[in-house]
Order: C-alpha cells, then sequence, then structure tokens
C-alpha cells in the first residue's frame, strides 16, 4: 500500500471512532444524531478515497457508487429522524423551536385551502 | 500494520454504536445507531478490500449503504404513525385557534 492510502485510512478509522464517541457520550437525541449522521459519512468517504488508489478501476466504480448513495441517501435519513424525534416529543423540550410555528402554518395553509375548494365546489 | 489499526478504529466505533444500539433510550437513537454500526462495516470492507487489493467484496458496500437508507426511511415513518403527539396537537391548535404548545401539554396528559 502506498503512504497516502495508509494515510487516508487512519484519518477514516479516527474519525469513525469519534462518530462513535460522539453516539456514546452526547447527552440528548439531537445531539447524538448530529454526531452520528456527520462524522460517519465522512469517515466512509475517507476510506473510499484512500482504496480507490488500491484497488483498480473496476473497484473505484464500486466505491464511487457506493460514496454517491452514501451522500445522497443519509443526509435524508438522518433528517426524516430528526423530524420523527421532534413530532414524537411531547411538550417544551427545546429552547429554540422553529419547526413548531412553521408546521402550525403549513397545517392551517392547508386547512384553508380545503375549505376554500369545499366552498368552490357547492 | 497501519492497516489493522484501521480496521480496529472501525471496529471500536461498531461496537460503540452496538452499546448505543442496545442501551438507547429511544428507537430512534437505536435507529441511528444502527446506521453508524453499518458505516463502521463498510469502512472496515473498505479498507480490507484495500490491503488485499481484492475487488469482489466492494459490492457489498452498493447493497449495504441502500439498505441502511430504507431502515431508517421506513423507522421514521414507523415512529411518527405510532405516536403522532404533537401533529394532533398541532392539527387540534389550527382548528381551535389556540396556541399549539398548550394543547401539546394537554395531549401529553
Amino acid at each position: 500500500m502506498t503512504l497516502i492510502a495508509e494515510v487516508l485510512m487512519l484519518i477514516a478509522g479516527l474519525i469513525a471512532m469519534l462518530a462513535g464517541l460522539g453516539l456514546l457520550r452526547f447527552e440528548t437525541a439531537y445531539a447524538r444524531f448530529h454526531a452520528a449522521g456527520k462524522a460517519s459519512p465522512v469517515a466512509f468517504l475517507i476510506a473510499a478515497l484512500g482504496a480507490s488508489t488500491q484497488v483498480g478501476w473496476v473497484g473505484t466504480a464500486y466505491l464511487a457508487i457506493a460514496a454517491m448513495a452514501m451522500i445522497l441517501t443519509l443526509p435524508v435519513g438522518v433528517h426524516l429522524m430528526f423530524r420523527a424525534v421532534h413530532r414524537t416529543t411531547p411538550g417544551d423540550h427545546l429552547a429554540i423551536d422553529d419547526l413548531s410555528p412553521a408546521e402550525q402554518e403549513a397545517e392551517s395553509a392547508a386547512a384553508a385551502m380545503a375549505a376554500k375548494a369545499a366552498r368552490e365546489s357547492k | 500494520m497501519i492497516t489493522t489499526f484501521a480496521i480496529g478504529c472501525f471496529t471500536v466505533a461498531g461496537l460503540l454504536g452496538s452499546y448505543r444500539l442496545l442501551a438507547g433510550p429511544g428507537l430512534a437513537d437505536r435507529i441511528v445507531a444502527l446506521d453508524v454500526t453499518l458505516i463502521s462495516l463498510m469502512g472496515a470492507i473498505t479498507v480490507d478490500a484495500a490491503a488485499s487489493g481484492d475487488t469482489t467484496n466492494l459490492i457489498m458496500l452498493v447493497v449495504l449503504a441502500i439498505i441502511g437508507f430504507t431502515a431508517t426511511v421506513s423507522a421514521s415513518r414507523f415512529l411518527e404513525h405510532e405516536n403522532p403527539t404533537s401533529l394532533a396537537a398541532i392539527k387540534a391548535a389550527s382548528t381551535h385557534s389556540s396556541s399549539s404548545k398548550a394543547s401539546r401539554r394537554e395531549s401529553k396528559s
């Protein structure tokens, strides 16, 4: 293995360990998601970058497909988990909550549109 | 040597994720911990493939990435449908024109 691949893989392993430590140590669910959802894809991307110097063109293509799938899908999944936690936790659990007023606004707008459609259909 | 150390780092990350998977206070924590464990497995497969120069296992990475995404999304939908506390409160607040936080406290009790 070349030196650059080894260094990149070492960095990737350390970043993955940081993600695990954040998952272990942080207090709230939001902070844990923050650590897990940002550090772990970066770790995989760096490891893939290091490995792509070793495995030839076919292996690099596989790694590129996997990295692309991860970049496109993982933020969406973690965002959905954030939203699920926000919706299923009752009460005021946040110091600043910007999502609840926005959802309330969207709900009232949808209700107004439904009422308007019902009036027009009569 | 460095390859072994890198795989050890990924293993430690996977073990920390497994701890959160077993001990996590909520279902969402467990799902995200499962994601981290899966990504640690993917990183270890990548390092192993680079060390041996063998591309046989690399197709597994694509499958694992897509499986992780599907698991996360379906679990989050399940969570929202299983326990839609604040959504119901928001709907009630928008129809009765009261504040959403007060009705959320009512729906909690």
